[in-house]
């Protein structure tokens, strides 16, 4: 257990290497400057304190999408519509965040709940779509991120734009609403403190409770699963529905804690990344922090990257991609894998053999 | 109101737009039929589409050559694709999450290297690409109606009908058809009889890759006439419904194709009747969500129907046993 867990870990580091030395060979074409967008890419993130809090505060929304993404990829339910629920969960936030009237607190709290709703809702879409009526769940949240985007931007236009204001955004959100700051001078949210929590939860109910056993029994045989009287259908709704309300989440925790209007006209690329997350985290959810935390990083080096030098931000998709298809592939690296099997089971027998000798020499 | 719309829908300018619209749907759907029946999702052609897109415009620019940047456009398409085969087939990355990272490619990938190559981060505008030309089909444009909607299309929608045809005969007139349709029902039989499944997949995919750079380079040589960021939206995945919709055979695709290049061009002219913009873009996509919900439905009726019927006969036949 453990041989095969160091073999992941070298795995993983190895497929990050690769992505590195893959981004190292563009950066040494496009550049001019390479050593110094080098060492922006890689070091400068750590150099200043206020890189890292700027690190922190971006991994707030890929966590909850991480997780988002790990709940329902465990359960094989390959739900891409993390990103319109993101998406759509800030603006749920922000619109509660402008209309209701709530104490402190509790205004945040009604907000992010009212975003988890809607979202949880929304992905009774492609659930039921898969379980009652077989449709690929993958194409129908592909095609629901775009709709949530149109709705949302409709709804923004239309209902929340402030009319004074240059762009379109929408009025500013009431203060009671505003997830405060938790580092001063920063913009740092509480908001990191509620991804961990989350992030926490998640664990428990992946691993703790009879619902997480279930989604992760069907992952790994639907079949058996099915056979062995679990709810496959009402399982696969509901890790896409918890999914949804996570990604939701994560949307509102992001708006309500960094900004002070809605101003989103884009999908903001979370939902993706929260998959990469999750493929980073091999589907763990205690480790997506961790994931995340590597994620935010490379952002940060990348964007810093493009400040100093003359390499655009892009390169991080690239990056991301290739660590994405390395991390994925079962078969990277199978023959050192092959090679700690046999020396592992070689030491065994030596041992073995070394032990009976022992006792005969006792005999 | 609905005066107005059916006006609009029963036009000349409107079936002409539908022919125009469906050509990219119809490009990545075909290339998804291909792999699908290969039995491989293919569920990265948006990005291959995006990057077809972006290589049209580079090389045509370059070579001042439509021709040569379509080439190389399919070119790219199937490198990409036969990327997504290595990572999927030899080192085992589950196919969707390889697809998924070639889409990742796909969207910043593309801005990173029309920055390189034009200097900007939004649109091509400043490279000087070229595009692929319009013709006039002769007879059928004389034809009154009929020709003004089925002529003057740029060459590319007609190489697009053209490949339903193609993509027929080599699935059902083809030893190679034959054993992409085995491979695709079931690899292990495939294999017992001595046909490379992994070789089979790998063609399937690069034919796919090559269809859906043919639909990447319309989009930005034909359909518009520059490459600008995020221009395919969610094409390739309209494809991967329009494919489900058409069961995965050429013509049922090119039919569901056609329904949302339909879908598509009546959000367009909506629009223009003072629609909100955002709902009127929301309408292909809600579209397909129906369609593909209808189109799920009535199989799993007719599955039911099918075992409906067996047990009426089983239970017949027990009967008359009796």
């Amino acid at each position: 257990m453990r041989k095969s867990l160091k073999f992941e870990i070298i795995r993983g580091a190895a497929a990050i290497l690769v992505a590195l030395a893959v981004a190292m060979v563009f950066i040494f074409i496009i550049s001019d400057v390479p050593f110094q967008a080098l060492y922006n890419l890689i070091v400068a993130p750590f150099t200043r304190m206020r890189y890292i809090w700027i690190i922190l505060e971006r991994m707030i929304p890929i966590i909850f999408t991480g997780l988002a993404t790990c709940v329902m990829f465990n359960a094989n339910q390959f739900n891409l519509a993390g990103e319109g629920a993101v998406f759509f969960g800030g603006l749920v936030a922000g619109a509660c965040a402008i209309y209701l009237r709530l104490p402190p607190v509790l205004h945040a709290a009604a907000c992010i709940a009212a975003a988890m709703l809607v979202c949880g809702l929304t992905m009774l879409i492609p659930a039921l779509l898969k379980t009652k009526l077989g449709a690929s769940e993958m194409v129908s949240s592909l095609m629901l991120n775009y709709i949530l985007l149109q709705l949302g931007v409709y709804i923004l236009s239309y209902h929340l734009a402030d009319r004074t204001q240059g762009a379109t955004m929408s009025h500013k959100f009431l203060d009671t609403a505003i997830i405060p700051t938790l580092v001063p001078k920063t913009n740092l949210s509480w908001g990191i403190v509620i991804a961990l929590v989350a992030t926490v939860l998640v664990s428990i109910f992946m691993y703790r409770t009879r619902w997480g056993y279930a989604i992760r029994m069907i992952g790994i045989n639907q079949s058996f699963s099915k056979y062995s009287g679990m709810k496959v259908a009402a399982t696969v709704v509901m890790c896409q529905v918890v999914g949804g309300m996570l990604a939701g989440m994560g949307g509102a925790v992001e708006i309500l804690g960094y900004y002070d209007r809605f101003k989103w006209r884009q999908l903001p690329g979370y939902g993706w990344d929260g998959i990469t997350i999750a493929i980073l985290a091999k589907n763990n959810p205690i480790f997506i922090p961790l994931a995340a935390f590597f994620m935010a990083y490379l952002r940060r080096g990348c964007d810093l990257m493009q400040l100093n030098t003359d390499v655009p931000a892009e390169m991080l998709s690239i990056i991301q991609a290739v660590i994405f298809l390395f991390f994925a592939a079962e078969q990277f690296l199978s023959k050192y894998r092959h090679k700690l099997v046999v020396r592992d089971a070689k030491d065994e027998i030596a041992g073995k053999a070394a032990e009976k000798e022992a006792k005969g020499v006792e005999a | 109101m609905l005066e107005n719309i059916l006006g609009i829908i029963f036009s000349i300018p409107f079936a002409f737009s539908i022919l125009r619209i469906t050509t990219p749907i119809l490009f990545a759907a075909l290339a998804a039929v291909v792999a699908d029946r290969a039995g491989v999702t293919n569920i990265g052609l948006e990005g291959i589409m995006m990057i077809s897109a972006l290589t049209g415009v580079i090389f045509s620019a370059w070579t001042q050559s439509a021709g040569v940047g379509l080439l190389c456009a399919m070119v790219i398409g199937m490198l990409v694709a036969l990327m997504i085969g290595f990572f999927a087939l030899i080192l085992k990355t589950d196919i969707i999450l390889a697809g998924i990272a070639v889409n990742m490619l796909g969207s910043g990938g593309t801005i990173l290297f029309m920055y390189l190559a034009s200097g900007d981060r939004g649109y091509s505008a400043n490279l000087a690409s070229k595009v692929m030309p319009s013709i006039d089909i002769p007879l059928i444009k004389d034809i009154p109606v009929l020709g003004q909607i089925l002529s003057g299309h740029n060459v590319l929608t007609y190489v697009a009908l053209l490949c339903v045809f193609l993509v027929w005969v080599l699935l059902y007139k083809t030893p190679l058809g034959l054993q992409i349709r085995s491979v695709g029902e079931n690899p292990n039989a495939a294999d017992s009889v001595g046909v490379s499944v992994n070789r089979i997949s790998f063609i399937a995919l690069g034919i796919s890759g090559v269809l859906a750079g043919l639909g990447g380079a319309f989009m930005s040589m034909g359909y518009m006439s520059s490459f600008n960021t995020n221009m395919t939206a969610g094409r390739g995945f309209i494809a991967l419904a329009a494919e489900a919709m058409g069961r995965g055979e050429p013509l049922g695709t090119f039919l569901t194709s056609l329904l949302f290049g339909f879908a598509d061009a009546l959000a367009n002219n909506l629009q223009s009747l003072g629609f909100p913009a955002e709902l009127v873009k929301m309408t292909p996509y809600v579209f397909t969500i129906v369609g593909l919900a209808v189109y799920a439905a009535s199989t799993m009726n007719k599955a039911k129907k099918i075992r409906h019927h067996s047990k009426t006969k089983k239970a017949g036949a027990a009967q008359a046993g009796a």
